[in-house]
């Protein structure tokens, strides 16, 4: 069951700035729902206001802009973008990505502006109001207590959506709206590695757009991700690599990690690593390496962190291998 | 929470109801309209027993906020299980699932008919592995879904006959 | 081959529409004029006293009808006459997180929710025991103070002489073997719909009507009358569609008593459905199993003696936990001919949700570990593990050394077909010639065994397990009542063949009316694989008793003796006579055409008219102008259709009835040592098979490939049943295999739901090629036997056998998660060890392993009494992640 509320439905960016204006912070914006919803029903969350913003026209779909790049609307649904023809050929490491979100039900309901703004997870979090009172709430919600880091101020909740690592490989921005306007950051500058508040998104904010860059067309790319079960699992790790070659040398490369830390993460140093080189096995385990060093698991999730740190290590070296490898 | 008057398109007709804001499109389809085809089977949007379409379209009703998915143009074309007999005669997926074993305690069938029959609609002649893959958003407990991809190669070759036979 | 009209044949579930259309009704889509809902308050502590309970506040809230608490129904149940260890709710203590504590009864499921949260429960804690090892030190704050040592019950069985069986051995292995918990997760979840009728006499309450998600309405209705104090006739029970259950409806759950009692309370008719937690918290699943084995073996193959001292963390309730930790040791005998066993049994009581019967009850874990250690001892001396399973084959009829009567055993023939199909010799310890790579493949094989039915009922008495009754009147339907609880294995179907074939008249005629303890005679219920092989025979016997009639009345109409009527395909005849099935003469008796009722989609017109079709539907007798009319008038015949025999035999004893009832014979009913009523059975089922997996070595990520699976169902009434059957007893196998287990931190459950907890996605579940075997039992309904269990537990050694044969390491702790196999991997190649699986070596599992993050720290958190073992062992971890 859900707890009460009243229910908001703009039907433009305009209406929904204002709503949020008017009601935040007592409102929360819902799109596809498939987080959020079964969050709701634990008592994670239980707005005065919930904000459907899935009626806002013109915000679900791919356009491609000339000179530019791509604008994908923050309600594209994952299904549309897996289904664009024009990102599977340009943007490999994002469709990749997007085909291993959830389930194909679940990604026909999410949205990639949902994807990007996913709540962190965490084992001790993600459970029923009277589950949470038997283990005595956590500092995330409710309590003070973080049961994975004892005696730690900040909560390590994890980042668990899939495609923001890919978007991070291709330099996307967001766009975001408030009453005042819009406004464009660059993603990476969007995730805080604080699993609380775990975005740079104001009370009065309204994400809106992704933009993928021209420059970031082409590269090949590579999504692998640690489930326990195939389908449906959120990440337990998961690595997005793309890379650009001229002749046989790779020109560009990005890595990105997620599932391991409170935030989707680019893993500096991978470019250097990898630029200029007709990538070896051990060129891609000096990566693998890098992003086993920058990821941070805790027992947020069943499999143990030092299990989903060795996967981090290996993933990246194998999807760096498979973007080089790629046409 | 105060009821509010909301219409929906489900299975062809048109239903003006009163429901509070947060009720689930599931609790409607199942206590107001009497639909208890659709089944609640996992709370958190995991398992697909609750699976309906909008617009043709496979979606999790336990998911869903009921009166976000109003039909006040004609969008939001809501069909579950109970529409998908055809005439007075089981669409030939259900004939199959009966067939080859794809049911066995029928809880989470409901949801798979859904699910199979958007996969037929979108893609006639699927791979094994498109099956698969298409079937994954729905959990069941009984089959080891092995028996369901028979059913569903069989529905698919009985459409083409009987689509043969209509021409 | 067989020459049946029915059975052996692929036909639909005959209520298969009901569940592709959602036509069907399960308990949670009832709905009642007046219904309310009732909600449960459970325990957030695993162990504490009950001071006190305030509801005023719950029930002062508006649409609150009642708030139920234990004091309201406190006589104890279980599903075991030993084991009447539980209350509808927690009286004076709880002994879970999650224990029930109280129910709000309300007009809606909102108000419900709010009103638990104005319940005020003072609690007093106890010290909580979750490891069983723990718990059986423990001599003060038992969880049950009847049960010292928190043992709910030990067995010791010596059966030959194991010390001489083992010094006779040339060689021998033993170890540790720990199963992980696992549940049914079935899709539906349990609800339940309870209300009284008024008494006609008195006008007070009078009967009680309760429809509930059960496997067992005939048990439910049983202690339904001890906690409400009533007699049993008093209480109808009606099994609506129910959503699967593979032994977690076997037992009374709580909500279903609840919802009687809170119904009393209420005055009105009251609804319970479990949320996914709730279902999981309700469990009576398979318990996380400690098997410390030993087995022997001569140099030819030979097994000498099997030694086995299990402890099975029972959770804190009996619920069926003795009969678990028998099943345990009997079915050590019975699947080889083991000369000399030694078992020592322990169920042990902890702090956690009561474990109970899960498909393959009891066989499951202990199969794991010896089919495990067969495959070690073959590599030990040297042999095929193939052959060394061909060398201890039983030779039946036998007896087994615990007393286990064998008649068919169609064993061999499995590992033949797996044996060939997976090309095992060709490719068994082969398939990674030149591969360097990380991805290894390998083949394992295993057995299993499965009994068809328990010989002697829980409730021991001599009375039949189960009785059915078969009615025919004028109108030719043939109407079987029968007790069976069709929980989606196909059972309703399974009567229905078995008396069409029996009478000889097509399927289309039977209907099946099931499992309402008002209409239908006693079946004990579907569990431990009994239905086909009981209720089939009550209902071949009850279709014989009528046929019996329609013949001798037939016989006299055709002038020949009783033994020359033939029945088949609504047709019947005189020996010699035959109609041919689709000739001219077939054509003259028929009166039912297969024909569908729809409108024809070439003409728009209904097919319906003809003569041969009316008078198909209608009263015989009464039909003017009918075949039937004419026949009858024309004096002796040879032949006539289905109808017209049974009205025939109407006209001589009214309507037709029958009845069969089904015992098993006192000969199938075991050895007389303590505990020997577990174990026995009239028939047992057979499995072998084959894994082939694939091993990633970076990544310790395990795939099945294919499973190459054998069953000897003794005879395959409906073969598309029993190969769903056994492909899904299989697959749910190798779930608890590779992904599904509880986890566990100081009590709470971490995986309480459908996404945490890894039931398999149709994207890794692999081919699974079935082969029926049928071994043909004497006593089994047309020879048949078990086909829903005796699969799952051969897939977990044949995939640990396999993982074996593709990487050289042996996991002996299950579920082979990606960790555990990673870990076994890297401790084998000496690599640094990493220590991903909680401290606990996957190859050599000592203890059982608990959920890294902690649950207190520094008094703050949960509260939890200080003399928890848990506690006082418990070092507060730092940050994990090395």
């Amino acid at each position: 069951m859900l707890p009460s509320f009243q229910l908001l439905r703009p039907r433009t960016i305009e209406d929904a700035v204002s709503l949020l204006a008017k009601h935040s912070p007592e409102v929360q914006i819902v799109a596809g729902g498939t987080d959020l919803l079964p969050s709701m029903k634990q008592r994670l969350f239980s707005p005065a206001y919930l904000m459907d913003i899935r009626g806002i026209e013109g915000l679900q779909r791919v356009r491609v802009v000339p000179g530019y790049g791509v604008e994908i609307g923050a309600l594209t649904s994952l299904s549309t973008i897996e289904d664009s023809s024009y990102i599977a050929t340009n943007y490999q490491v994002l469709r990749e990505a997007v085909l291993a979100v959830a389930s194909p039900i679940l990604r026909n309901m999410g949205t990639i502006g949902g994807n990007i703004c996913l709540d962190t997870r965490c084992l001790w979090y993600n459970q029923s109001l009277q589950w949470r009172k038997g283990c005595g709430f956590c500092i995330k919600k409710d309590g003070d207590l973080c049961h994975v880091a004892p005696g730690g101020k900040i909560c390590w909740a994890v980042w668990s959506s899939d495609t923001p690592a890919a978007l991070l490989c291709l330099n996307a921005e967001i766009e975001v709206a408030d009453a005042q306007g819009f406004r464009r950051i660059p993603l990476a500058d969007f995730y805080t590695n604080i699993g609380d508040a775990r975005m740079k998104l104001g009370k009065n904010e309204l994400l809106t757009r992704v933009f993928l860059p021209e420059s970031m067309s082409g590269y090949s790319g590579s999504y692998k991700k640690l489930r326990m079960r195939d389908s449906i699992d959120y990440p337990l790790a998961g690595v997005a690599v793309a890379i650009k070659k001229k002749g046989k040398q790779v020109q560009d490369a990005r890595v990105a990690i997620t599932g391991v830390n409170p935030a989707p993460w680019l893993i500096t140093g991978a470019d250097h690593a990898l630029i200029g080189r007709e990538v070896s096995e051990h060129d891609a385990m000096v990566v693998g390496e890098l992003a086993a060093r920058t990821a941070k698991p805790l027992t947020t999730s069943l499999l143990t962190p030092e299990y989903r740190r060795e996967i981090i290590r290996v993933y990246t070296k194998r999807a760096v291998l498979q973007a080089f490898q790629a046409n | 929470m105060k009821k509010e008057l909301i219409e929906l398109r489900v299975n062809g007709r048109r239903h003006e109801l009163a429901v509070e804001p947060n009720k689930l499109l599931l609790d409607v389809l199942r206590e107001d309209l009497g639909l208890t085809g659709s089944k609640r089977g996992c709370d958190e949007s995991s398992c697909g027993a609750c699976t309906i379409q909008v617009d043709g379209v496979p979606m999790l009703s336990c998911t869903m906020i009921a009166a976000s998915y109003q039909s006040e143009h004609g969008e939001h074309e809501i069909t579950t299980v109970e529409g998908v007999a055809e005439r007075g005669a089981l669409a030939a997926i259900q004939k199959a699932y009966g067939e080859w074993g794809g049911a066995q305690c029928g809880y989470c069938t409901p949801g798979f008919m859904m699910t199979v029959k958007a996969l037929m609609e979108r893609n006639p002649e699927p791979t094994d592995e498109e099956i698969r893959h298409a079937l994954s958003g729905n959990l069941c407990r009984c089959t080891g879904y092995s028996q369901m991809y028979q059913a569903i190669k069989s529905a698919i070759e009985a459409e083409q006959k009987g689509m043969a036979a209509g021409r | 081959m067989s020459d049946f009209s029915v059975i052996g044949k692929p036909i639909s579930l005959i209520d298969a529409p009901s569940k592709t259309t959602g036509q069907g009704k399960y308990a949670d889509d009832l709905y009642m004029p007046g219904m309310l809902i009732g909600k449960i308050l459970h325990s957030p502590y695993p162990h504490a006293l009950i001071k006190s309970i305030d509801a005023s506040k719950a029930e002062a809230l508006e649409g609150v009808v009642a708030v139920v608490v234990g004091s309201d129904a406190p006589n104890k149940y279980g599903i075991l006459p030993v084991g009447h260890d539980e209350t509808a709710l927690a009286v004076e203590k709880v002994r879970y997180v999650g224990d029930n504590v109280a129910c709000v009864v309300a007009v809606s499921e909102s108000i419900a929710e709010q009103a638990l949260e104005l319940i005020d429960v003072e609690y007093e804690l106890l010290p909580a025991y979750f490891d069983p090892e723990d718990a059986m030190k423990a001599e003060s704050d038992l969880i049950h103070d009847h049960r010292p040592n928190n043992i709910e019950k030990d067995y010791h069985h010596v059966f030959g002489d194991p010390e001489r069986g083992f010094a006779e051995a040339d060689a021998f292995v033993e170890g540790r073997f720990i199963a992980n918990e696992v549940t049914h997760a079935a899709m539906e979840p349990h609800a339940t719909l309870a209300y009284f009728e008024f008494d006609p006499q008195t006008g007070n309450e009078g009967r009680l009507i309760v429809q509930s998600s059960t496997q067992v309405p005939y048990y439910l209705q049983h202690k339904l009358s001890i906690v409400l104090d009533m007699p049993m006739q008093q209480i109808r029970v009606i099994k609506p569609l129910v959503g699967g259950g593979f032994g977690g409806k076997s037992e009374i759950i709580p909500l279903e008593i609840i919802a009687a009692v809170a119904a009393r309370k209420a005055k009105a008719p009251v609804k319970i459905t479990y949320s996914r937690e709730e279902v999981f918290w309700a469990h009576r699943g398979r318990p996380r199993t400690i098997i410390d084995l030993k087995t022997g073996i001569k140099k030819d193959g030979a097994i000498t003696a099997v030694a086995a001292k299990v402890i099975q963390d029972g959770g804190a309730y009996c619920s069926y936990g003795v009969v678990t930790i028998l099943y345990s040791g009997a079915l050590l005998g019975a699947l080889y001919d083991i000369p000399n066993i030694k078992y020592d049994g322990f169920r042990v009581l902890t702090n956690k949700p009561a474990c109970g019967a899960m498909r393959g009850h009891g066989t499951v874990n202990v199969r794991f570990a010896f089919e495990s250690q067969l495959d070690e001892l073959a590599t030990k001396i040297g042999m095929d593990p193939a052959d060394v399973r061909r060398r201890n084959l039983l030779q039946p009829p036998a007896v087994t050394v615990n007393g286990l009567r064998v008649q068919s055993y169609g064993l061999p023939e499995c590992i033949e077909k797996v044996w060939s199909a997976s090309q095992w010799t060709q490719r068994k310890g082969k398939l990674n010639a030149g591969n360097t790579g990380p991805m290894k493949r390998g083949l394992g094989m295993a057995c299993s065994h499965y009994v068809s039915g328990a010989a002697n009922s829980i409730i021991r008495s001599d009375m039949p397990h189960s009785t059915v009754n078969i009615k025919i009147d004028r109108d030719g339907g043939v109407i079987i009542y029968t007790g069976a609880s069709d929980i989606g294995q196909g059972s309703d179907t399974m009567v229905a063949q078995i008396a069409a074939e029996v009478l000889g008249c097509k399927i289309r005629r039977v209907k099946v009316i099931a499992a309402d303890t008002d209409l239908t005679p006693i079946d004990i219920g579907s569990y431990s694989s009994r239905v086909t092989f009981m209720n089939g025979n009550a209902t071949l016997r009850a279709a014989q008793e009528i046929k019996n009639k329609i013949a001798s009345a037939a016989a006299r109409k055709m002038n020949c003796a009783v033994e020359e009527v033939n029945m088949r395909d609504d047709m019947v005849w005189r020996t010699g006579k035959k109609p041919s099935s689709n000739g001219a003469h077939a054509e003259d008796i028929l009166e039912l055409v297969d024909a569908p009722r729809a409108l024809s989609p070439e003409t728009g017109e209904s097919p319906l008219g003809t003569v041969r079709e009316v008078s198909g539907r209608v009263e015989g007798q009464i039909l003017r102008g009918s075949l039937q009319q004419k026949r009858k008038d024309e004096g002796p015949k040879d032949r006539m259709s289905f109808e017209e025999a049974v009205v025939t035999a109407i006209e001589v004893n009214g309507a037709l009835s029958g009845t069969g009832s089904y015992a098993p014979p006192t000969d199938a009913r075991g050895g007389k040592h303590k505990g020997g009523g577990v174990g026995p059975s009239p028939a047992y089922s057979y499995a072998a098979q084959v894994a082939e997996v694939e091993v990633d070595e970076e990544t310790g990520h395990v795939s099945v490939i294919k499973m190459w699976a054998a069953h000897d169902c003794g005879r395959a009434l409906n073969p598309v049943s029993v190969e769903g059957q056994v492909i899904g007893s299989v697959w749910m196998g190798l779930g608890q295999a590779l992904q599904e287990e509880f986890v566990w931190k100081d009590g709470l459950l971490m995986n309480a739901g459908m996404l945490e907890y890894k039931s398999p996605s149709s994207v890794e579940s692999p081919e699974i090629e079935c082969f029926i075997v049928e071994s043909v039992d004497p006593e089994g309904p047309f020879g048949a036997k078990e086909a829903s269990e005796g699969s799952l537990a051969a897939a977990i050694p044949a995939v640990a056998n396999a993982i074996y044969d593709a990487v050289g390491v042996r996991l002996r702790e299950c579920p082979f998660t990606p960790e555990r196999v990673l870990s076994a991997i890297r401790a084998k190649n000496g690599e640094k060890k990493i220590s991903m699986t909680g401290g606990v070596d996957p190859t050599n599992p000592h203890k059982l392993r608990e959920h890294g993050g902690a649950v207190v720290y520094k008094g703050k958190g949960p509260k939890r009494h200080e003399q928890d073992p848990s506690r006082k062992a418990a070092v507060v971890p730092g940050v994990t992640g090395d």
